[in-house]
């Protein structure tokens, strides 16, 4: 291509013809923090995962169920708490694993990949976070329907219990939607360059 | 980090600085962006250099580093282009040594490049550094054969651009 050849030699010409950065500056610079997508994407994961354990942290059922008399649930709860922990752990450990694998020295896909994956550790996270939420709400529902006197007595009459089921579903639906569309939107954003050069790239290779 | 680490890098960053400038000009379209990619580039080049060993040219391993955070990393600002600021940035054709009808070839050219996508560009930029075929599909991470094959639609790509 004629063009091409053209172009090349005009790359070739104007080589040097770049306004120098003097190593003072060059010093300035690698003392500035990285404004760059994992770095972003770090920042973002770390938020997420302190607030999903400062809301499970925060979350605490034993008052209620020693009110009801039920404190032999205590313990089930106490379990399902420690299994929590454990889980939240592991993922931390790898996202970490995940994040300290992200090298600039690999090739461009693999690079992609390897935000991407980072990237799933954290989605799978939240919707961990969220099915627990989800389940969590149903049992308190259920456990309020069938162990608190005043709802019993409130539910014996009419259709009232379909009316506080269908009330509960939309609940969790609801919530768990509006985090759907949140994560949805702020990673849209955050990763539409990257998904389109990640798909161009593997397009290449079909 | 050692004093030592930061003041080699810092000279061999100086003596290379080119090669960014060049992927700067092909990612960006104007003076402020182009900055901003250079300053991201040098912070990343930074931060993997512990793992830089000797025993690769500083150029060659600067390429991919460079080349990564312009396709990968950067965050383009949302700041809308304008074309005033593009064809001040883009280009540098000396007007003594060409005649008019190639000037004006190498603009259109430039303008093209500018329109390919990034992954395109890296392509285009590895083809005018001369780099082989096999240096291309490892910095992408795609087979030789397909660096050929997508190579050859970018220049098809480029002549539907140019004659429309």
């Amino acid at each position: 291509m004629e063009e091409l050849d053209l172009l090349k030699k005009d790359w070739k010409k104007n080589e040097n013809s770049f306004q120098q950065i003097s190593e003072v500056d060059i010093y300035k610079m690698i003392h500035k923090k990285s404004s760059s997508i994992v770095k972003l994407i770090l920042i973002i994961s770390i938020l997420e995962m302190v607030l999903w354990a400062g809301i499970s942290m925060f979350y605490n059922s034993d008052d209620y169920l020693i009110k009801t008399h039920n404190e032999y649930l205590i313990d089930y709860f106490k379990y399902i708490t420690i299994f929590n922990y454990v889980v939240v752990i592991a993922f931390i450990l790898m996202f970490y694993k995940n994040y300290r694998a992200i090298s600039t020295i690999t090739s461009t896909k693999q690079l992609m990949k390897d935000i991407l994956k980072t990237r799933k550790t954290v989605k799978w996270y939240v919707w961990y976070n969220l099915a627990m939420i989800a389940v969590s709400m149903v049992i308190g529902f259920v456990l309020v329907f069938s162990l608190d006197p005043r709802i019993h007595q409130l539910t014996s009459k009419h259709n009232a219990l379909l009316i506080m089921i269908a009330f509960c579903t939309i609940c969790i639906v609801v919530i768990v939607g509006v985090f759907w569309l949140f994560y949805r939107l702020l990673y849209g954003i955050l990763l539409r360059k990257l998904y389109k050069n990640y798909n161009e790239l593997k397009k290449i290779d079909l | 980090m050692s004093e030592n680490l930061e003041q080699s890098f810092v000279q061999q960053l100086r003596q290379n600085q080119n090669i960014i400038h060049k992927i700067c000009r092909l990612y960006t379209s104007d003076e402020d962006a182009h900055k901003d990619l250079f300053q991201e580039i040098t912070i990343q080049l930074w931060k993997a250099f512990p793992k830089f060993r000797g025993d690769a040219k500083f150029s060659t391993w600067a390429y991919r580093v460079a080349l990564n955070t312009a396709i990968t990393l950067y965050r383009k600002s949302t700041r809308s282009v304008s074309t005033v600021d593009y064809e001040k940035h883009s280009f540098f054709i000396s007007q003594e040594e060409y005649n008019s009808e190639e000037e004006e070839q190498l603009k259109l050219m430039y303008k093209a490049v500018h329109q390919l996508n990034d992954i395109e560009k890296a392509l285009i930029f590895m083809y005018l550094e001369d780099k082989d075929y096999t240096e291309i599909a490892e910095t992408l991470g795609i087979s030789e054969v397909n660096a050929r094959v997508k190579m050859n639609r970018i220049k098809g790509k480029l002549k539907k651009i140019l004659n429309p």
